[in-house]
């Protein structure tokens, strides 16, 4: 499986609303953020979660966003960021 | 911070100090919950699925797992450049030298700098490198770290004590698939020649959790 | 939808690092042994992600419920969805334990 994504891509998380058991958090949906790096592929939690394999696997990244594109009212310093795990299905080019 | 790792439980349920105070901050579970946990208890025993043996080695091996083994990790980093550069390549390897198996997940180790300071949430569940630091705090499973550390981290850090300087860049960590993460923090001043059994000694469970810097030697020299 | 376990950014208190300290008590570390057998290479009757989902089916309760209380519900549920015990031997079973804790005095 390739990576559909590369370091110092510009990704925007997908604004999904899909019930049942998911690990991108509704903060980082419909944000934009850059990858940091690829963690790999993983089993897919959304089926994990329901007693299947996890097939087929998704390819994972790190994900890094500015606090201030994820919170209107950040207060602390514009360098600051925040990084997080997404799959490859829940991300969108720029 | 102390550590607050008690290993001195002889009796089945430590839940009061001598004086009668509840010493646990959640509430003693309740009847309906007690029924419950032996009810599946002996119920997964006599279906064979697990044996009381099996129940008190995994409270054995629970219990093993402590701050003080993460300790040794840091101090080995920083006393040897070669080991730090594997933990942060390849952790798996490095991690190999002290037995510990992060399978199915896999640790990340984010390091301190003058620059950057790195502090660890997840704030879906409380995902946490249980093999290198044992059951997370009570505190990072609660609804206020986990809801406030991604939003609001220098308040949460002021919280803990910890005032990080306006220059430099707070990088928080949410732990919400299939990475742990370990905090490096900064080597403190005045440690030159100090041995890892000495540097272990600075290295406390918050500060790898990036809440926190490691001790001072001050902190802990008599 | 947000799910009950989707804290991050949520309004909040603030964090005592001391009262919100704990030592796990045995009763709670008994119940991490069992999740820790049940998902472990050998039995792999559930995965992390399975239990996950019972827990965030507490919905409202799950605020509520403490977190190994949350665990074990999740437990218990998982082992009732994979048949490993029908709730029929659940409820005896409770039955039986109840009534040996009252004669025992516990949680009085």
């Amino acid at each position: 499986m390739d990576p559909k994504f590369r370091p110092g891509d510009q990704v925007q998380v997908l604004q999904r609303d899909q019930p049942g058991h998911v690990r991108t958090p509704m903060y980082v949906r419909g944000k934009t953020g850059v990858i940091e790096r690829i963690v790999g592929s993983f089993p897919n939690p959304e089926l994990l979660a329901v007693g299947h394999s996890g097939l087929p696997y998704k390819m994972l990244y790190r994900v890094n966003f500015k606090q201030g594109e994820l919170w209107e009212d950040y207060d602390g310093e514009s360098d600051d960021t925040l990084e997080i795990e997404i799959y490859e299905h829940w991300l969108a080019p720029v | 911070m102390s550590e607050t790792h008690d290993h001195s439980h002889d009796h089945a349920h430590p839940t009061h100090t001598h004086d009668g105070k509840p010493i646990q901050e959640d509430p003693l579970p309740s009847l309906e919950a007690q029924i419950l946990e032996a009810s599946v208890r002996e119920l997964l025993i006599e279906k064979g699925v697990i044996s009381s043996d099996d129940v008190r080695r995994a409270i054995d091996q629970v219990e093993s797992r402590t701050p003080a083994l993460g300790a040794k990790i840091v101090a080995r980093a920083w006393d040897d450049a070669e080991f730090k550069d594997k933990l942060m390549s390849d952790s798996d390897e490095a991690l190999m030298a002290f037995g510990v198996d992060m399978r199915p997940t896999e640790l990340c180790v984010v390091e301190n700098t003058d620059d950057v300071h790195n502090m660890v949430v997840c704030t879906l569940c409380s995902c946490y490198p249980r093999p290198v630091l044992g059951i997370p705090p009570a505190w990072y499973k609660r609804r206020d770290y986990r809801s406030r550390a991604v939003r609001e981290p220098r308040a949460i850090l002021r919280e803990f004590g910890t005032d990080i300087p306006e220059k430099k860049q707070v990088r928080v960590h949410d732990s919400n698939a299939d990475l742990r993460y370990l905090v490096l923090p900064q080597r403190p001043d005045g440690t030159e020649g100090w041995d890892q059994e000495r540097l272990a000694r600075l290295v406390t469970r918050d500060s790898m959790i990036g809440v926190s810097d490691a001790l001072a030697p001050a902190d802990v020299e008599d | 939808m947000r799910g009950p376990q989707d804290y991050g950014g949520m309004p909040a208190g603030p964090v005592d690092p001391d009262t919100h300290e704990h030592v796990p008590t045995h009763w709670e570390k008994t119940v991490d042994a069992m999740m820790m057998l049940l998902f472990d290479q050998r039995r792999r009757l559930a995965r992390v992600d399975e239990s996950r989902r019972m827990q965030e089916a507490l919905g409202d309760d799950y605020h509520k419920y403490p977190y190994y209380e949350r665990w074990l519900q999740a437990i218990s549920w998982l082992m009732l969805e994979k048949g490993v015990y029908s709730q029929e031997e659940l409820e005896a079973k409770k039955a039986e334990v109840r009534a040996r804790m009252e004669a025992e005095g516990h949680g009085s």
